[in-house]
């Protein structure tokens, strides 16, 4: 039994490791190029959520085509938060866009909370329990269709950055915002569609992420976090690193989980906090997206 | 007096220099007399026990907000996991009343040093982070401990709490919290003054505006910085042990709430981070805000919605603070308003 629960472990590892990755890259971005911290991240990922769950219950769209609208919604969110709220104190101290994200949060898991209510609520599509198995192994249809749409989209979101003008736009005001400036970037625009690509990505993580889960409005702030100890395992604003730190963390987690059940986020924490004692700049320190 | 003398003249002065001379000294004996006020409170005619409850949960935010303002204000690290030491200070507390049959002050004391101890520990090494990274340390670090309380039965009764003896004789408790309160943050003012007057308060600043610089000059920054942590960690872990017994229960989710940190950092801006005065003005006027806008717009629920869009107006329009508006260094306008904008955005 001992050695089913391990391999159903890794396999669980690997199936999340795609997940994290999606909700982390977007964290990544934002921090990257803005140099903030997105502590709303999770809260976009919870309505993105939401979004799907309201579209399957109410009008029945399938949680896979959903995906994209979801996306959409939650990308003309964010660039409009970007563009007329957070870009208003983009370069005050730390302290102010730290605290102006964390108020964004609490403000939207309130709101969400007051309409939708706290319940756990679930997407049941009619194939949600398919799987198949290997061995002993289960392996569900949507965790692995979820896995993979996470690497295609992780996938894109490198192609647009390194091959489009507008992604090439978006590094260079990360690496030096007066020289992309020089060059005829936009600053505000550029921004604004930085932070609306991460609440999208975060949104699309929380669709992928209803399908599998229950969901609550208070769901988010966990990813927050783990986004957050993903990039400092993987290192700032690249993208084979935040992959190779979601699976790393995604292993950490889930046999935590098995092992120690009750202090499954203190342990994750921990491995933080002890991160950033070793290293303390993060294990890349890289301070822009490449 | 010429410029030469001006030259000569000594940086430091002593305590009554000018002290009540213009605009600054009527400020100042204003707030004495409000301290006096609040001095006298508890015996005054209309002092029922919901006022006397509010003040006593103001005057324990007001000393957080300063123990905060020392790590967050003067050394410009953003502690973002000061409930962890008001956790600390109300568990041991509360474990010493209960596990050891200490009576309250020594019990007081040793969660205290337990809050302070911990911060020693913790910021050896997390003070070496920077920016973000220090911030979501601190909060990583918060989270764990209400966690590791919560999850730790048989030491700390995890979900069924400690329940602490009620204070005797009863019916004096409202009155004995409420000046243990205003003593803990007329204290932490106090402290804050003399700090400031030290060779400590100097490092706190020089830290905040240059690190490296004050490093090269010859400042202890660590210790500096440790100490910074260790006081607002006294600070924070009083006020927990006050409250632990106030409430007479301690419950991990009650005193690790990520609120009571972001409380006592949005009393501090309010008031204005790096003053001295800023904090424990700044409780109050979080607790009024609060307050007002919970009376015009009665719907409890989205209680958590108007500090977050309080939080948010604050950040964008006054992040220094109310204190430059009420000492008159600038006066109320939409061009005051719009200033920080005009600085920050892009």
């Amino acid at each position: 039994m001992e050695s089913l629960q391990f391999t159903q472990g890794i396999v669980n590892a690997i199936l999340l490791s795609g997940t994290l990755a999606l909700v982390a890259i977007g964290f990544s971005i934002v921090w990257g190029i803005l140099n903030i911290i997105n502590l709303a991240h999770g809260a976009f990922l919870m309505v993105g959520a939401y979004i799907t769950y309201w579209l399957f219950t109410l009008y029945g769209i399938d949680p896979f085509l959903s995906l994209p609208i979801s996306m959409a919604i939650m990308f003309v969110v964010g660039y409009l938060v970007q563009r007329y709220l957070i870009n208003m104190v983009i370069r005050a101290p730390l302290l102010v866009t730290f605290l102006l994200t964390f108020a964004l949060e609490i403000v939207i898991i309130n709101l969400a909370t007051f309409f939708w209510k706290g319940d756990l609520r679930s997407v049941t599509p009619d194939y949600a329990g398919l799987g198949f198995s290997l061995g002993n192994v289960q392996v569900p249809y949507v965790r692995l269709a979820a896995f993979f749409i996470s690497l295609i989209l992780t996938g894109l979101l490198h192609v647009f950055m390194t091959y489009t003008k507008t992604g090439n736009a978006i590094r260079a005001t990360g690496m030096d915002i007066d020289a992309a400036r020089l060059q005829g970037v936009r600053i505000p625009q550029t921004y604004a569609l930085t932070y609306a690509l991460g609440t999208a990505l975060a949104a699309g993580a929380g669709t992928l992420i209803s399908i599998s889960f229950p969901i609550d409005p208070t769901m988010g702030g966990a990813y927050t976090l783990r986004a957050f100890v993903i990039c400092v395992l993987g290192g700032l604003g690249s993208i084979p690193g935040v992959m190779m730190g979601s699976v790393v963390f995604a292993f950490i987690e889930v046999f935590s989980g098995i092992w120690f059940p009750s202090l499954k986020d203190a342990i994750a924490l921990l491995v933080l906090v002890l991160v950033l004692i070793v290293r303390p700049s993060g294990i890349a320190g890289k301070a822009f997206y490449h | 007096m010429s410029d030469r003398e001006k030259k000569k003249a000594p940086l430091q002065y002593s305590l009554f220099d000018g002290l009540f001379q213009g605009r600054q000294g009527v400020l100042l004996g204003l707030f004495t007399l409000f301290l006096i006020f609040l001095a006298i409170f508890p015996f005054l005619s209309f002092a029922s026990g919901f006022w006397l409850n509010t003040l006593t949960l103001i005057l324990l935010l007001a000393a957080m907000a300063i123990g905060w303002n020392f790590i967050g204000g003067y050394t410009g690290y953003a502690a973002f996991g000061n409930v962890a030491f008001f956790g600390f200070g109300a568990y041991g507390t509360g474990l010493s009343m209960t596990k050891l049959g200490l009576s309250f002050f020594p019990s007081l004391l040793i969660g205290a040093l337990a809050a302070m101890l911990f911060a020693i520990v913790m910021g050896l090494p997390i003070l070496r982070l920077k920016g973000h990274y220090f911030a979501i340390a601190t909060v990583a670090i918060a989270t764990a401990m209400g966690e590791i309380a919560d999850s730790w039965t048989s030491f700390t009764g995890g979900a069924a709490g400690i329940t602490l003896p009620f204070f005797d004789p009863i019916e004096w408790s409202g009155q004995f919290f409420y000046y243990m309160s205003l003593l803990l943050a007329v204290g932490g003012l106090l402290l804050t003054w003399f700090i400031l007057n030290r060779k400590m308060g100097y490092s706190w600043i020089a830290i905040r505006e240059d690190e490296d610089a004050a490093n090269m000059m010859g400042i202890n920054t660590t210790w500096a910085k440790v100490m910074a942590f260790a006081l607002s960690a006294l600070m924070a872990g009083l006020a927990g042990g006050i409250y632990a017994y106030w409430k007479t229960f301690v419950l991990a989710e009650e005193v690790f709430k990520i609120e009571y940190t972001l409380q006592m950092i949005l009393a501090a801006v309010l008031g204005g981070t790096g003053t001295i005065f800023g904090p424990f003005i700044g409780a109050f006027i979080y607790y009024i805000l609060i307050t007002l806008l919970v009376f015009f717009l009665p719907v409890g629920q989205l209680h958590a919605t108007i500090l977050g869009t309080i939080i948010i107006l604050v950040m964008v329009f006054t992040p220094k603070g109310l204190m430059d508006f009420i000492s008159g260094r600038k006066k109320i306008s939409i061009n005051s308003l719009l200033e920080n904008i005009r600085t920050y955005r892009v």
